[in-house]
């Protein structure tokens, strides 16, 4: 019954049933946007911040750099 | 020197890439190790980004090759991500083919390390197969190889073939519809 045309463009891996690829899309992307908005942490906007001003700083040096 | 939109930029980023390398490497702790890092390292490399390109794709594998020199071994010992996932266990289950999370992330942790990363850049993290290509230093075909592979383990590991539907018409369908 398998027709042998149906694969996946990959090398020789049948392609899975399309309801079974798309039950798996979605609880990729549920499981990843749980990580996406778990809690950050302050350190790496506060990071961004001091290399910012650190810049600023080493670039301009005098008060017209806010002008 | 980076220009003062490259730090915003890099803000409007950092969601995605803790979740990337959370997901690399299994830990939050470690994840936050990488993300501090690849900051530092893409703030004093911004004249090396192609404007243009994308920059969630230069950021992952600026991480990505953080992990893989400095971080790897180091990840197999620390897994703490259990307790961030243990707060949302639960999907909105309006779907014919709902998929149990805790039971999707056990499977996740089945997968080969290579084809787990494929599976979330592209199905997930919204990067191109060229992208992802990039990004993990290998062609397009081993992408798409990687991607079908790792699709199927899943729908082993899931026994989606059996969940799908009913095994009553699937038997039914294999038979052309004449059994009873």
């Amino acid at each position: 019954m398998d027709n042998p045309t149906k694969k996946s463009d990959a090398l020789d891996i049948a392609a899975p049933d399309p309801k079974a690829v798309e039950a798996i899309g979605r609880a990729l992307e549920a499981h990843y946007a749980s990580l996406v908005q778990a809690p950050l942490p302050d350190k790496f906007v506060e990071l961004l911040a001091r290399l910012e001003r650190d810049r600023a700083s080493r670039t301009q040096g005098s008060e017209d750099a806010f002008g | 020197m980076p220009s003062a939109s490259f730090k915003d930029e890099l803000l409007a980023e950092i969601r995605n890439l803790r979740a990337f390398a959370i997901s690399l490497s299994g830990s939050v702790s470690l994840a936050d190790d990488l993300v501090q890092e690849s900051l530092l390292r893409a703030w004093s490399n911004s004249e090396k980004f192609q404007p243009g390109t994308s920059l969630r794709a230069w950021l992952f594998t600026i991480l990505r090759n953080i992990y893989y020199s400095n971080y790897r071994k180091r990840a197999r010992e620390v897994q703490d991500s259990d307790g961030l996932y243990a707060r949302r266990l639960t999907v909105p289950g309006d779907q014919e083919s709902h998929l149990d999370l805790e039971d999707f992330r056990h499977a996740l942790t089945k997968l080969p390390a290579e084809q787990r990363e494929v599976l979330t850049l592209i199905g997930a993290s919204g990067l191109s197969y060229e992208e992802a290509a990039v990004v993990c230093q290998v062609g397009i075909g081993t992408i798409k190889s990687r991607l079908s592979r790792a699709r199927a383990k899943l729908v082993e590991l899931l026994e989606l073939d059996d969940a799908s539907d009913s095994p009553v018409e699937r038997k039914v369908r294999r038979a052309g519809a004449l059994l009873d």
